[in-house]
């Protein structure tokens, strides 16, 4: 006897209601792409009656997931439109497609000689040879490459001090850490330090989400399990695994398991973001976080469409507001258009713009001393359309962050504070 | 004013369709009268199975070689109609496997291409199929869309100059006599009562072909059997799956367009209930309880509806009691058997071999009106079935088909070159679950006889997904306004065709089923105002 | 994680619970499961259209003792409710949600509601409490008045050329019906336009994302204007104003008639805007909003509470002295139906449903069905039972509540509203003095 009619495949769920429609960024600004609702549930069924169904227009969905986060009925949308693309797209990624997905590839490649590569890739010379010969559009600005990673800047200066914390952590960096932004790399293990937690790096690769969003499932795939393999070693040793990217994250946490078919079940708890991880351990009352007393700033918070899925801005939210002078506005819930390297083609440009317009009305509208956001391709877009600087929110804490204070608060037995949260929080 | 025809069928259903497309191709003059739309009874309400015959080879070796020859033809007339899936019949641990050999003998004895596979290649041929099978046998089974099937034949008999009356009812036959010349119609739409004369008239009333006889004044003894099936919401298999082992209830699970049917049980009814059949709850948990034998998947696959229909079985002549019910055709000459002129009946056989029936009683007209001419149905394609997949039917069309082009492409085959949207106005979706475009629906209800919303459910498949018609049919009702100007008809449609969905839902009603008719009630009755006060 | 009340469910009743609640200055978490009901409002909110007998109620407040002693509103009590109906009105305003009430006088207190009428895109007519601003209200059944009280007489209906969830001919025979003499006329828009290429897309809300650009609403506005030919009321599909009321507010001012909107199938766009109004009132009170995630894993003690747990946040305790359950009926899976049962499926409460199944569906669709009227026992401060054993933290709010059937009564919004308050007053009233 049939239990519950409550279908175990998932797409079943679907009642139909179109709420998923009205938060689809792309839908509105891109009339080929079929939509979260008849790329999704509905175009299931149709592909399971014959594969010829399947509509090459689904590479228009950016997995932006925020049909998944609006779907009263729980229905995984963008899960099924990118598994129909895996199981049955036949257009093969091209060039552009490699060269945008390769996210570490390209990063080691062009760090030789980054001064040049960033000259080069500002010129208009050739950016409008890349428009024409690429389909990369003319009026992105590139992400500049920094000549020095963060990994070489962490065995330099840092990695000797760590094995003296006795606490320690995993350190998932991400690409974008350690070739455009490595002071996200740096903050993180001010502040891991102050606190008196170690930080230890992992032999990690690209978490693979840009592959993911131009069709390199097999390289993906491959990555997923590296980092699965990798992170079991860690969790084994008793370290969480913490980064600073919410798209890295929110990726091998449920892209690997429900787009990759890559078992994470292992290690997928361990997986969290530092804004999370840090707030666990200030609500608990096991580390003290002492600010400086003369840090201003006004700050909007742009929260990713990825840390809308994994639902923790909460948790940066509260961070950010233990900072004394700051005062956050939280920016109204919407997708900035970029999407990882969806906006850096020629046929997603203009989308991509039109998809952050109310965003970057917003934000100019504000006029906040800069944004914060845990994503790295939200603040290329954000920064190249708005010209306000956005911060990661572990950097604007390790400069409010007032560190000999810190580390005193810290290394003072904690001992104290503990029991008011204790009965409240156990994580 | 006397309207003559050279014959009048009595019945939509596809027997008739079928006779009236056969006796149009021989260019005779035709009649079809059906009292409510086509495909109401019977044809509309069983599997929409594509019999290789397998399942009658043990048991009645005559409809077997009958079955294979027309699913043949089938695959050949009517590639829009049908799917060739190709079917399993599987053994189970619970099963005598000695019943394969005699099943597979009686195959090839039939001549149905009987295979014996390995269990393992059978999971790999159709992996939602129960796992411990212990033997399978592949045959050519596949699936066919009795609703299509039927309009298909009735638009090739108006193609052909066949008249048709919908929701028309025979009340009376006109006797001369012992000899019936002609039919009284009442027209339900209009109330109006029409005479009309032909020489011959055949009764292809399918169940209710019993009472039609008794108002000719002759006895054709009709026994009512219920069979009761499910649909789930999505194809759980590709391949027919059926248990190898003699008939029996809820064995055979057919993959139909988008979804897959589950069926049948089997019981007598009373005649006087023929017209109100529906699934009892005993009935969905059988179905659901040996359904899941087949393919466990569909214990957890939600169902959209049940539904039921009554077979017309015919007793033998002289076999009162019923006892020997055959299924085979039955052609029965009334002036033979009870010195009744004018009149035939078609009845007994099976939607498979509804092209035989259909040429059999064009036969019996040609040799009662004295007229020789061939049949050519087996060899003359249906509107719309020209050879080619899917896929190769639309890039024949168009070079890059849209997802909507490809929908209607899989339900109307080649006709889709006419019915495909011409612009954007046109393409947009009625019907989403579907993908049914305005297109398909003006056309439908211009020229495929479409009254309401149900008969426009036969023809395009609106309403017959997943939301059943939650999002579709208010739009629906829309195109029926606009077409026939009469907005409070269309409303009234609208709230009948929405009764009709439930009807078949509230039986499985639980799960996202119910929560579908939820939203269902709160968008019609209280946002859109369905019950409100006009 | 430690809060003062945990909300579980994001819909109207919910939202004006934890409202209430945060701005009384209690530390809120709200978790909502994706979107909600206020996604397909009708535009209006009912209080009590008819008694569960089906005899239609002009006064609801009246008509409220009358009711059975297990309904929501006769545990509240009709003092309450008229108290609450009064406050209703500003409380909304004080969101950004501006609502509409039928005029009726404040004295006698019973009479001091009165239900208006909304006109349904299907042409007819359904009583109504309060309206958001825009959609097609009216006092009474019988005559339609524009701003002045004066009775329309002629009416044109606009709908944009091929937009198949707005049936103008429906509205226009329901006008007909009511005197009023109708025109149908259709516009194109160049973005909208565009949007068509997408076969499915042509919805209410793409619309109205399209019609917040200024050039489109103005082009729009300019066209009727050239369309009309002196009607004194122009009909339009509720797809306006998804960012705000301003939109149609200036399209009123723009077209020199009565301007009304009809809602079209989901999603609703007034609604939408609703939900986000309250939602950003709840957060700039100070209240956390989890969307797209899940209640999970409460624990449950003594009849207590201890703590829940999201599918989002894993392991992490979330702990509160008071919850509220209010995450919907069917549509918002907050009840479960089985063949044999119904489940309230985070905390496993007690559910009243008809033992037998054939009692739940009635074979008309559009008779009262059963199985609407299906929801969660509770006391006469709404706490909920597990197994017969009141839970004393816990309250249920809206449509879980079981003991009406809202859809037949036409009470939803009212039921989850009044809830909400009374749930919200209990809440407020434990932890403070009485005159709080």
């Amino acid at each position: 006897m049939q239990e519950k009619n409550l279908s175990s495949n998932n797409f079943e769920q679907c009642i139909k209601c179109t709420i998923c429609t009205a938060y689809c960024p792309v839908v509105a600004v891109n009339p080929a792409y079929p939509g979260p609702k008849q790329g999704g549930p509905d175009g299931e069924r149709l592909r399971l009656k014959n594969k010829y169904f399947f509509d090459e227009n689904l590479k228009y969905c950016m997995n932006c997931k925020r049909c998944e986060v609006a779907c009263p009925s729980g229905v995984k949308i963008a899960d099924l439109i990118h598994s129909a693309r895996r199981r049955y797209s036949v257009e093969t990624p091209g060039l552009r497609d490699r060269v945008l997905a390769g996210t570490d590839f390209m990063g080691k490649a062009a760090r030789p000689v980054a001064p040049l590569v960033n000259a080069v890739m500002s010129s208009k010379v050739v950016k409008d040879v890349l428009d024409v010969m690429m389909d990369i559009d003319r009026n992105r600005k590139f992400p500049k490459y920094k000549a020095k990673g963060f990994v070489s800047w962490f065995r330099k200066n840092a990695q000797a001090k760590q094995e003296g914390y006795s606490r320690q952590v995993a350190f998932f960096h991400g690409c974008s850490t350690e070739f455009q932004h490595p002071e996200v790399g740096q903050a993180f293990v001010k502040v891991m330090n102050a606190v008196g937690i170690g930080v230890q790096l992992l032999d990690e690769k690209c978490c693979g989400v840009a592959m993911v969003s131009n069709g390199l499932w097999a390289g993906a795939a491959r990555h997923a399990r590296h980092n699965v393999s990798v992170f079991k070693e860690a969790v084994a040793k008793g370290l969480p695994i913490v980064g600073v990217s919410s798209t890295c994250i929110f990726t091998m946490r449920d892209e690997y398991p429900d787009i990759l078919e890559v078992d994470n079940s292992e290690v997928r708890d361990s997986i969290t973001l530092v804004e999370r991880y840090l707030f666990e351990l200030v609500d608990s009352g096991q580390v003290k976080l002492v600010f400086k007393k003369d840090y201003r700033a006004r700050i909007a918070y742009h929260i990713p469409c990825h840390m809308e899925k994994l639902g923790w801005s909460l948790f940066t939210k509260a961070l950010v507001q233990m900072i004394p002078g700051v005062s956050l506005t939280v920016l109204d819930s919407s997708c900035c258009g970029m999407a990882g390297t969806y906006g850096f083609k020629k046929e997603n440009y203009k989308y991509s713009q039109a998809i952050g317009e109310h965003l970057f009305g917003q934000i100019k509208a504000l006029s906040p001393d800069f944004v914060c956001c845990e994503c790295e391709t939200c603040k290329w877009q954000i920064e190249m359309s708005t010209g306000r600087t956005v911060l990661n929110p572990i950097v604007i804490l390790a400069d409010a962050l007032d560190v000999d204070a810190t580390i005193a608060a810290n290394a003072a037995p904690a001992a104290a504070a503990a029991p008011a949260a204790a009965d409240a929080i156990d994580g | 004013m006397r309207a003559e025809f050279d014959v009048i069928i009595i019945g939509g259903g596809i027997t008739g369709a079928g006779t009236a497309r056969d006796c149009a191709l021989r260019g005779l003059r035709v009649l079809l009268v059906e009292r409510h739309d086509i495909a109401t009874g019977a044809t509309g309400r069983n599997h929409g199975l594509l019999h290789s015959g397998a399942r009658y080879a043990v048991t009645d070796r005559e409809s077997a070689a009958e079955c294979i020859k027309e699913n043949m033809i089938l695959k050949n007339i009517a590639r829009h109609c049908v799917d060739d899936t190709s079917g399993l019949f599987i053994t189970l641990p619970e099963d005598d496997l000695d019943y394969q050999a005699v099943f597979v003998k009686s195959c090839l004895a039939a001549g149905i291409k009987a295979e014996v596979i390995d269990p393992k290649e059978a999971i790999r041929m159709e992996p939602s199929v129960n796992p411990s099978l212990i033997g399978a046998v592949k045959v050519p089974d596949g699936s066919v869309d009795p609703f299509r099937l039927c309009a298909s034949n009735v638009l090739d008999a108006k193609l052909h100059g066949a008249k048709v009356l919908v929701y028309s009812e025979v009340t009376e036959f006109i006797k001369d006599g012992d000899t019936v010349r002609g039919v009284k119609v009442l027209d339900h739409r209009t109330g109006e009562v029409s005479e009309y004369y032909a020489p011959v008239t055949v009764n292809a009333g399918g169940i209710w072909g019993h009472r039609l006889a008794g108002m000719a004044g002759v006895n054709v003894g009709m026994f009512p059997a219920k069979g009761s099936l499910l649909i789930f919401a999505h194809r759980v298999n590709n391949v027919v799956i059926n248990r190898c082992r003699k008939p029996a209830n809820a064995d055979i699970l057919v993959p139909g367009d988008t979804v897959c049917i589950i069926g049948t049980t089997s019981t007598r009814v009373p005649y006087e209930e023929c017209d109100n059949m529906a699934a009892t709850p005993a009935e969905v948990d059988l179905l659901l309880t040996e359904g899941a034998k087949l393919a466990p998947g569909l214990a957890h696959t939600r169902i959209l509806r049940a539904y039921a229909g009554v077979r017309p079985l015919v007793s033998a002549d002289n076999d009162p009691s019923g006892r020997n019910i055959s299924r085979g055709i039955v052609l029965l000459d009334h002036e033979e058997r009870d010195g009744v002129k004018g009149f035939i009946t078609i009845t007994g056989g099976k939607l498979m071999t509804y092209r035989l029936m259909a040429q059999m009683a064009s036969d019996a007209v040609c040799r009662k009106l004295r007229i020789n001419a061939d049949c050519i149905t087996a060899r003359t394609p249906l509107p719309g079935s020209r050879p080619g997949g899917l896929e190769k039917v639309a890039r024949k069309i168009w070079e890059v088909p849209t997802t909507v082009q490809k929908a209607v492409v899989g339900r109307v085959g080649t006709r889709a070159a006419t019915l495909s949207p011409e612009d954007d106005y046109a393409g947009s979706l009625v019907c989403e679950c579907e993908e049914v475009p305005v297109s398909e629906v003006d056309a439908a209800i211009e020229r495929m006889d479409v009254h309401n919303l149900v008969d426009l459910r036969r023809r395009t498949r609106v309403g017959m997904g997943t939301c059943q018609g939650e999002l579709c049919a208010c739009r629906a009702a829309g195109r029926m306004a606009q077409a026939s100007g009469c907005t409070a008809k269309a409303r009234a449609d609208l709230k009948s065709f929405i009764n009709e969905r439930w009807k078949g839902m509230y039986p499985v009603g639980w799960g996202d089923t119910l929560r579908e008719s939820a939203y269902t009630q709160w968008v019609y009755s209280e946002v859109l105002g369905l019950n409100g006060k006009i | 994680m430690k809060f003062d009340v945990i909300l579980i469910g994001g819909g109207l009743s919910s939202l004006v619970c934890g409202i209430r609640l945060q701005k009384a200055g209690r530390r809120c978490l709200m978790v909502s499961a994706g979107q909600n009901a206020l996604h397909f409002s009708s535009g209006a909110f009912g209080l009590l259209g008819s008694l569960p007998d089906g005899t239609a109620v002009q006064y609801p407040l009246e008509a409220i003792p009358s009711l059975p002693a297990g309904h929501p509103y006769a545990k509240i009590g009709v003092g309450k409710i008229a108290e609450y109906a009064a406050m209703a009105p500003g409380f909304f305003e004080s969101c950004g949600v501006h609502l509409v009430a039928a005029a009726a006088a404040a004295d006698p207190v019973l009479r001091s509601v009165r239900n208006g009428f909304r006109f349904t895109a299907t042409g007819t007519m359904k009583p109504a409490w309060l309206a958001m601003s825009e959609v097609a209200f009216f006092p009474t059944e019988e005559a339609l008045r524009d701003s002045d009280g004066v009775p329309v007489e002629s009416a044109l209906i606009v709908n944009f050329a091929g937009f198949l969830d707005f049936n103008a001919r429906f509205i226009a025979e329901g006008l007909e019906k009511n005197g009023i003499r109708c025109r149908l006329e259709t516009v194109r828009i160049d973005d909208v336009e565009r949007l068509r290429k997408n076969p499915s897309e042509m919805r209410s809300v793409n619309i109205a994302r399209v019609m917040t650009r200024e050039q489109n609403w103005k082009g729009f506005a300019y066209q009727v204007k050239e369309l009309m030919k002196g009607e004194d009321m122009v009909v339009l599909p509720e797809v306006f104003g998804l960012g705000g009321e301003l939109i149609p507010q200036w399209l009123s001012e723009m077209i020199p008639a009565k301007v009304t909107y009809v809602g079209t199938m989901p999603p609703s766009v007034c609604g939408i805007r609703t939900q986000m109004r309250l939602k950003e009132a709840f957060e700039s009170a100070g209240g956390t909003f989890l969307l797209g995630d899940e209640v999970l894993d409460p624990e449950v003690e003594d009849g207590r509470v201890l703590c829940v747990r999201t599918s989002n946040l894993g392991s992490m305790r979330l702990v509160a002295d008071s919850y509220v359950l209010a995450s919907g009926n069917l549509f918002g899976n907050g009840l479960t139906a089985a063949p044999g049962e119904f489940r309230e499926p985070v905390f496993g409460l007690d559910v009243d449903y008809p033992q037998d199944r054939s009692d739940w569906y009635d074979p008309d669709f559009f008779a009262k069905q059963n199985y609407i009227g299906v929801g969660v026992k509770t006391d006469g401060a709404f706490h909920p039972y597990i197994a017969g054993r009141v839970v004393e933290n816990l309250y249920v709010a809206g449509s879980e509540v079981g003991g009406c059937n809202s859809l037949a009564e036409g009470s939803g919004a009212g039921v989850a509203i009044m809830t909400a308050f009374k749930v919200a007053d209990g809440i407020l009233g434990r932890q403070e003095p009485a005159n709080a």
